[in-house]
């Protein structure tokens, strides 16, 4: 339309302007030709510019339909910019809401787990033989408002043969609305401790189906006790992070805890960079120190520990994408170690030990690879091992003795990720817990999620 | 390139720069363009990697927490990494904020969903992310990019709007030639291997006849290559077209049962040794088009 407009508009005017049109001769025609030929030539690529322009400003129109010109908006644009056109939906204040499904099938060959020479909790026990559905998780999350967010992780279990809820997070967080400083967040509530690597994730992100013998030993699984955790990113140009936490003492290894003061508390420092394009690593150190007050319960509420525990960790993790794109293939390698130092009494009701005093330190670690080989499908190993303490007279023959074993376990998996959203894993594991005992084990564990699920850490 | 050669020589005299955190190299590419050598860019992804699925990894942290602006594609793109980062970062660059620019808010979107659910595969219930492969809305984005340098660092805001309208001179001129150079493509025919250039295949007016993924993010399965092939027999398919990191699997089979071709279009700047900057990109992009019609 445009063009055609223009065409005429130039011939009107060609023919207004030349006169006498009648007495031109065709040399004065073809002269006439070419410049209108020029003229055309020179604004077709006007034209195209400004029909592209014309588009341009349409598209524009749609996407800020309130805008004004792009000066105007320098000059009374608002502060948060509001051209968000994201439909209002009713439910759109509803916190998230997500659930993960786990379930698995598990086959023991002996009839014995116990690992020797430990005082292990519930949830550090070998798991139950058969089908079985573990953790249910169901979470919410959302922010409070400016300055706060919310988070609650209930998880549904089935213990000594009744449905239970085990509230494994209830917590707020700053956010950075709140004016802390920059990389500053404080939370309070119960939440799982920022010590080691594997303690403040959910289990259902392992690469593994179940955790390994460090943290079953000394930390029963994780450490998710009530208190408040404060932690800063340093202004550093490579990552640099601390933080520590006060807790209520109440979660394995203390117990017990009758609420008066602080019975524990953590530390940790963080680093961690990149290594070229393909290759990123973190490594880390922590404390959790504290003491059991009334008597920490373990192996079935056999064994009872009254004093302080003080475990430093140590963890490193390093990831390789060798072609550069970590969706298709990803080396990833992690280990731990962890050192625990007891002072207190121990006392264990199949031995009859009352109150004997243990002033000893025990050792574990585990180190894994994981390898992603295709889009869908990865494979790993890990090894982990523990080195009890020696124990005193009185405790000779209790379940902390462990007559100088040191119990390992080797573990195996595959494992095949559909979506973000669901996995199922084969794992096999050759646990050698105490000694002249070898356990062979076949685990088949699905993990699906639905509604709203969280990013994974590093 | 014209940024890098202002760095070199500007850097004695230049206070503190700006540090722009970009979730994806063509928005680092276009921070500079504007930015110049007032800002600092950093990409936290690269053209061979899938920017659906990179972890916040520890260097990220420390990034966005020193950053002053971020500009990513937004609609979910991020959204298995970017919520983690900004719990570590300022209130500056919080959503919302005037340092937090999701750029999918200020360009039409493609393929908005009209259905849901997570069994039609890798859904982006705001529309398709991947917008910077239309140059017209990188003029969009580009303008609200200078919007919020100008609010965030306003001592320079004439440098920026100087170097902007530079910028949206050079880049409606080029548009201009890659609509005309492009003309022959209109109607070609493509096969593609995800949504990943649906803005590319708009803007030159390609036709989009299938995708190898049978659901968007979900590999391709052997029935559904099976019926892709036997509806492509009666058209004139000319390439399958992806991004370099998207991978190959199904590809060849395709290929070596028909003469389409197997094209890799460089997706975003470095994509390729020849898309060194926005505008060797869409260059790059369409002598590939071409050479494949």
């Amino acid at each position: 339309m445009l063009r055609i407009k223009f065409a005429a508009l130039t011939c009107l005017l060609v023919i207004l302007g030349s006169s006498p049109l009648w007495a031109a001769s065709d040399q004065e025609v073809e002269l006439l030709r070419a410049e209108i030929a020029a003229m055309k030539a020179a604004h077709e690529e006007r034209i195209l510019l400004l029909e592209a322009k014309l588009e341009e400003v349409a598209v524009a129109k749609v996407a800020a339909k309130s805008e004004a010109s792009s000066d105007e908006i320098i000059a009374v644009a608002p502060i948060r910019p509001a051209t968000n056109r994201r439909q209002i939906k009713k439910n759109l204040f509803n916190p998230s809401i997500g659930l993960i499904f786990n379930g698995q099938y598990t086959q023991h060959e002996t009839a014995e787990g116990e690992i020797a020479g430990f005082a292990v909790g519930h949830e550090g026990e070998r798991g139950g033989e058969g089908f079985a559905i573990d953790h249910t998780e169901l979470t919410f999350s959302s922010s409070i408002d400016d300055k706060f967010f919310g988070s609650l992780t209930a998880a549904i279990v089935k213990h000594e043969g009744k449905t239970e809820i085990e509230l494994e997070e209830a917590f707020i967080q700053t956010m950075p609305g709140l004016g802390l400083p920059t990389g500053a967040s404080i939370k309070a509530g119960r939440f799982l401790a920022t010590i080691g690597y594997l303690n403040e994730h959910h289990t259902h992100t392992d690469d593994f189906t179940d955790r390994p013998l460090p943290y079953r030993v000394f930390l029963d699984g994780g450490y998710n006790d009530d208190g408040l955790q404060a932690t800063y990113v340093l202004p550093t140009d490579f990552y640099a992070e601390i933080g520590g936490g006060l807790f209520r003492g109440d979660d394995y290894p203390f117990g017990g805890s009758d609420g008066e003061g602080i019975d524990a508390w953590t530390a940790y420092a963080r680093t961690g960079g990149d290594i070229g394009e393909n290759q990123s690593w973190r490594l880390g150190g922590s404390v959790l120190s504290g003491k059991s007050t009334t008597g920490r319960e373990s192996n079935h509420e056999l064994v009872s520990y009254v004093g302080d525990t003080d475990l430093y960790i140590a963890d490193a993790r390093y990831t390789w994408a060798p072609t550069g794109n970590a969706t298709n293939q990803e080396f990833a390698l992690q280990g731990e170690f962890f050192w625990k130092e007891e002072d207190g009494f121990y006392s264990d009701a199949e031995s009859g030990a009352d109150s004997v005093l243990m002033d000893d330190s025990s050792e574990g670690w585990y180190t894994q690879a994981t390898y992603k080989f295709a889009r869908n499908w990865r494979f790993g190993a890990r090894y982990s091992q523990l080195n009890a303490a020696d124990v005193p007279t009185g405790l000779i023959g209790s379940h902390l003795d462990g007559e100088g074993y040191n119990p390992k376990a080797y573990t195996a998996m595959f494992d095949w990720t559909n979506s973000e959203f669901s996995r199922v894993r084969l794992q096999y594991n050759r646990e050698e817990l105490a000694s002249g005992q070898g356990d062979d084990q076949i685990m088949l564990q699905y993990i699906m999620s639905i509604g709203a699920h969280a990013a994974h850490k590093y | 390139m014209m940024s890098a050669a202002f760095l070199c020589c500007a850097s004695s005299n230049a206070m503190a720069a700006l540090e722009v955190f970009a979730c994806e190299p063509e928005w680092a590419s276009l921070a500079s363009e504007i930015g110049g050598d007032k800002v600092k860019t950093f990409s936290a992804t690269h053209a061979r990697q899938d920017p659906h699925f990179i972890k916040a990894r520890p260097s990220l942290i420390s990034k966005v927490r020193r950053a002053d602006l971020i500009v990513c594609s937004g609609a979910d793109l991020e959204i298995g990494w970017l919520p983690l980062l900004l719990e570590r970062a300022g209130a500056d660059v919080q959503r919302g904020a005037v340092g937090n620019l999701m750029a999918y808010q200020y360009v039409p979107l493609l393929d908005i969903p009209t259905m849901i659910d997570r069994s039609l595969g890798d859904i982006h219930p705001d529309g398709n992310p991947h917008i910077h492969l239309d140059p017209r809305n990188l003029l969009l984005v580009g303008k609200e990019l200078l919007n919020r340098l100008v609010l965030i660092d306003e001592g320079n805001s004439d440098f920026y709007k100087l170097r902007f309208a530079q910028f949206e001179t050079k880049l409606n001129t080029a548009i201009a030639r890659w609509l005309e150079e492009g003309k022959q493509l209109k109607g070609m025919q493509v096969m593609t291997k995800h949504k990943s250039l649906s803005y590319l295949i708009k803007f030159f007016g390609l036709e989009e006849v299938a995708s190898l993924e049978p659901r968007p993010g979900l590999p391709p399965t052997s029935s559904h290559l099976a019926k892709v092939l036997e509806s492509v027999g009666s058209r004139n398919v000319r390439a399958i077209i992806r991004a370099p990191y998207e991978s190959d699997r199904g590809i060849d089979w395709i290929t070596s049962k028909t003469k389409i071709k197997n094209v890799i279009i460089p997706y975003t700047v470095d994509g390729d040794d020849n898309s060194g900057d926005l505008f060797a990109l869409f260059d790059r992009s369409l002598a590939i088009l071409k050479s494949a019609l």
